[in-house]
């Protein structure tokens, strides 16, 4: 509690219950899985097999031409049938590639494991790279660009925190490979020269709190850090003010410490020591319309109408799909699109009615923004359109939470608002 | 199967405009159902219906005027009344009208606290004054001397600015005041007659707490009110050197004293906090009401009115949207820059203290006039 500032988070009710203790479905596409040709901002492909090819599972199929490298590897074994353009969750169309399944399952090492402990620091980060581990928290960053230049940084945050209501699939994730998390702690500490890594699990988690620490024996260095359950936690600005005590400006570094999302240093463990790449994806299918909630792990790019099928359906005739969970994920107005590698749920939701009324100026937003903006006064400047008091406002400083319209009593779509703000500044700036 | 498409985030809280306005509505009402146990106890059926009159007369007004508006505007009248709260108003408004106060006096201040003071500005969420209080103040300059006559006893806060100066300086004068008042006791609970809701002060300050807690009021504006309140007549006090009463030094009773005489604490819990005429940052709150606090102990003290706490709220409206803008852009950044805007208010604060102490006259003998008012007069 502070006098100038509100408390910048607000605990949001989990509903993790739906899916947290079920099992883990395997699951497998009924026909072909369709692998988007999509790296972050990236859609520039080099194709490395031929129409036809007979692949394995982990087979390298494509890789970056420009941006950051990053590689793709087939996610089942097969035949591949060449590229088609649907929809993806990014609401665009892209590029996929069709492999048929021939339901064997057949696995390839993709790249030779390394032992971390002898190599150096530089060959870890090499390794990292060219085994295409990218953020899975949902960014999809390439992990390595962060410990390109580790100048400065003494600390390694790992996120396992998952503050997004409904989502599990971290939870199932570090429950089930808690040994990996480690070991993909102490490469993360390595590759980030760094004096102590913290494994943040919300304190509401006590029995994943306990997983972990039975297998940190010999982890010097490594501790679990509980923090509280707030949404949103699981942002790196945020994280860092509850574990650092530390405000930055751009980038985490800035005050000594890189954010790692516990995913990432599960498939970095699994990277190092049995030549796996992200291939399998663990993710939630929850939410009150989908009628048999479940964690699933499933090949990438399997289409998002057999997932749903496989959990018994919808519930309702009328349904909001959800990429991601209800806080941040995408509404998508259909269920063809498919598994990609930064997707951890599927939330499914009754139809929502508008029932907004007049802002009654409480002030909420602002208290609650965890940016420190004030969402109300940048409406009032779109609503006036101007633009210079959007951006002195600190309009670019938004991530899109969505916490001003959760928190809002008057059911205003506050986080929309900002948004378009944000699109006004950006276009003004070209 | 239809897919359908709402912006994110796709969940909201479940605090609503509507259940923060309901239980505001209720706390009031609790406040109410006090001040009618209290004059049906004290002072006979009689009163106690006027009571209920009265505030009968405030709804009807304001569920006529906003349904006329709502006909005019050519808007449903159902969801218009549903979505413009306008009954908060009337019973804040008939909680701060003396309880001698005539019924076309209560109906015409409706017409201005919901029609002029709201509606005309756009209604819910746009006006820029607390329309109860510009109600209120419609009453107070054009209805001065009205009285039905129920209850014949002077407002603690009329006595106390006309024959104490606000400055009564030893234990026998303040106990000449006190005593007609049943004591601090009497004014902690609000037995004594005055305006309808604003002398249950414990009772407003537990619900303060419970409203504070359960979010529906921001806890900053009630406790930095009160708090420099506090603070200030605590300088007058020391700087004065009036006596301490029964071992209580005079820093500590004479703050209470201010705090349990009149309308603040009504103002700090169900006024200030008003957010539609309130900043919405925290620091721009913080601000607000220091402002109103250092106001009302100025007019206090220094002004012919004989409380403060009214045109205080009313000038800090006024400044709310220069607050607002003055505090825009990222909060963090902020906070340096409210710490020396709250520096400044404190030194301007203390200035006032200074000023108010060296020039009023404390009165050292008990006033021959003390015990012999007779009509209720019109005091907030």
């Amino acid at each position: 509690m502070s006098l100038f500032l509100g408390p910048m988070r607000q605990h949001i009710p989990g509903k993790k219950e739906l899916t947290e203790k079920s099992e883990l479905l395997h699951l497998m596409p009924k026909k072909e899985v369709y692998i988007p040709l999509v790296a972050g901002r990236t859609l520039d492909f080099d194709i490395l097999v031929e129409e036809g090819d007979t692949v394995s599972v982990g087979t390298k199929l494509a890789e970056t031409k420009s941006g950051f490298y990053v590689p793709i590897y087939s996610s089942v074994s097969g035949t591949y049938k060449g590229i088609v353009k649907r929809m993806h969750n990014s609401l665009r169309p892209q590029n996929h590639m069709v492999i048929e399944c021939d339901f064997k399952q057949t696995k390839v090492q993709s790249f030779a494991p390394l032992d971390w402990q002898s190599a150096t620091r530089q060959e870890c980060v090499d390794f990292v790279k060219n085994a295409g581990i990218v953020g899975l928290g949902g960014a999809g960053f390439p992990t390595y660009v962060k410990y390109m230049k580790p100048d400065g940084v003494d600390y390694v945050l790992i996120n396992a925190v998952e503050c997004e209501p409904y989502i599990t699939a971290d939870y199932r994730s570090v429950m089930d490979d808690a040994k990996d998390l480690v070991t993909g702690a102490k490469i993360m500490k390595k590759m980030a020269e760094a004096k102590t890594v913290y494994i943040c699990i919300k304190e509401s988690h006590p029995d994943l709190i306990e997983k972990v620490k039975s297998v940190l024996t010999d982890a010097a260095g490594v501790e679990v850090r509980p923090v509280p359950d707030v949404y949103p936690m699981g942002w790196e600005r945020v994280l860092v003010r509850e574990v650092l005590h530390k405000e930055y400006g751009g980038l985490p570094a800035e005050a000594g410490a890189i954010i790692g999302n516990a995913s990432s240093a599960i498939a970095i463990a699994k990277a190092f020591e049995k030549g796996e790449a992200i291939t399998q994806k663990n993710l939630t299918v929850s939410g009150e319309c989908v009628k048999d909630p479940h964690n699933v792990c499933v090949p990438v790019g399997m289409p998002v109408s057999e997932i749903i099928e496989a959990c018994g359906g919808y519930t309702q005739d009328t349904v909001r799909l959800i990429s991601g969970g209800p806080m941040m994920g995408k509404t998508i107005v259909n269920d063809m699109f498919v598994v990609d590698r930064a997707m951890n749920a599927l939330t499914v939701l009754p139809a929502a009615n508008d029932d907004a009324i007049a802002c009654l100026r409480c002030g909420k937003c602002s208290d609650h923004c965890p940016s420190g903006l004030q969402p109300v006064r940048i409406t009032a400047a779109l609503k006036a359109n101007d633009v210079d008091e959007m951006s002195k406002r600190g309009v670019m400083s938004c991530i899109e939470c969505g916490m001003c319209t959760y928190i809002c009593p008057s059911h205003i779509d506050v986080t929309e608002n900002v948004r378009k703000a944000k699109r006004i500044v950006m276009l003004k700036k070209k | 199967m239809k897919f359908t498409f709402h912006v994110s985030p796709s969940i909201k809280n479940n605090l609503s405009t509507q259940r923060i306005m309901k239980e505001l509505s209720l706390s009031l009402l609790v406040v109410f159902a006090a001040a009618v146990i209290y004059y049906a106890s004290a002072w006979g059926a009689s009163a106690a219906l006027h009571c209920v009159l009265l505030l009968a007369c405030s709804l009807i007004t304001t569920f006529v005027c906003e349904s006329i508006f709502a006909k005019i505007m050519k808007k449903d009248v159902k969801t218009f009344l549903k979505s413009s709260f306008g009954w908060v108003t009337a019973i804040i408004l008939t909680l701060m009208v003396p309880v001698n106060m005539s019924c076309y006096a209560v109906i015409i201040a409706t017409v201005f606290a919901i029609v002029l003071a709201k509606l005309l500005f756009g209604g819910f969420g746009q006006n820029i004054f607390n329309p109860a209080a510009v109600g209120r103040a419609v009453i107070l300059q054009a209805f001065t001397g009205v009285s039905v006559g129920l209850i014949s006893q002077a407002t603690p806060t009329t006595v106390i600015a006309s024959t104490y100066h606000w400055l009564p300086s030893n234990a026998t004068v303040l106990d000449s005041f006190l005593s007609q008042y049943g004591g601090f006791a009497g004014l902690a609970l609000g037995t004594y007659p005055g305006s309808i809701g604003e002398t249950f002060s414990i009772l407003i300050l537990i619900i303060g707490v419970l409203l504070a807690v359960r979010q529906i009021i921001d806890w900053r504006v009630p406790v930095v009110y009160l708090g420099t309140i506090f603070v200030l007549t605590a300088v007058v006090a020391a700087i004065t050197g009036i006596d301490s009463y029964h071992g209580i030094p005079a820093v500590i009773w004479y703050p209470l004293l201010h705090l349990l005489t009149g309308g603040v604490i009504f103002g700090a819990v169900f006024m200030l906090t008003d957010p539609v005429t309130s900043p919405t940052s925290a620091s721009g709150r913080v601000v607000f009401a220091m402002g109103a606090a250092i106001l009302t102990t100025l007019v206090r003290l220094k002004a012919n009115l004989p409380e403060g706490c009214l045109y205080s709220i009313l000038l800090m409206n006024m400044f709310t949207p220069w607050i607002e803008s003055y505090f825009d852009g990222k909060q963090l950044e902020l906070v340096k820059k409210s710490r020396i805007v709250c520096a400044c208010l404190a030194l301007i604060g203390l200035a006032i203290s200074f000023y108010a102490a060296s020039s009023i006259q404390k009165v050292d003998a008990v006033p021959e006039t003390a015990a012999v008012v007779e009509t209720v007069e019109v005091t907030l």
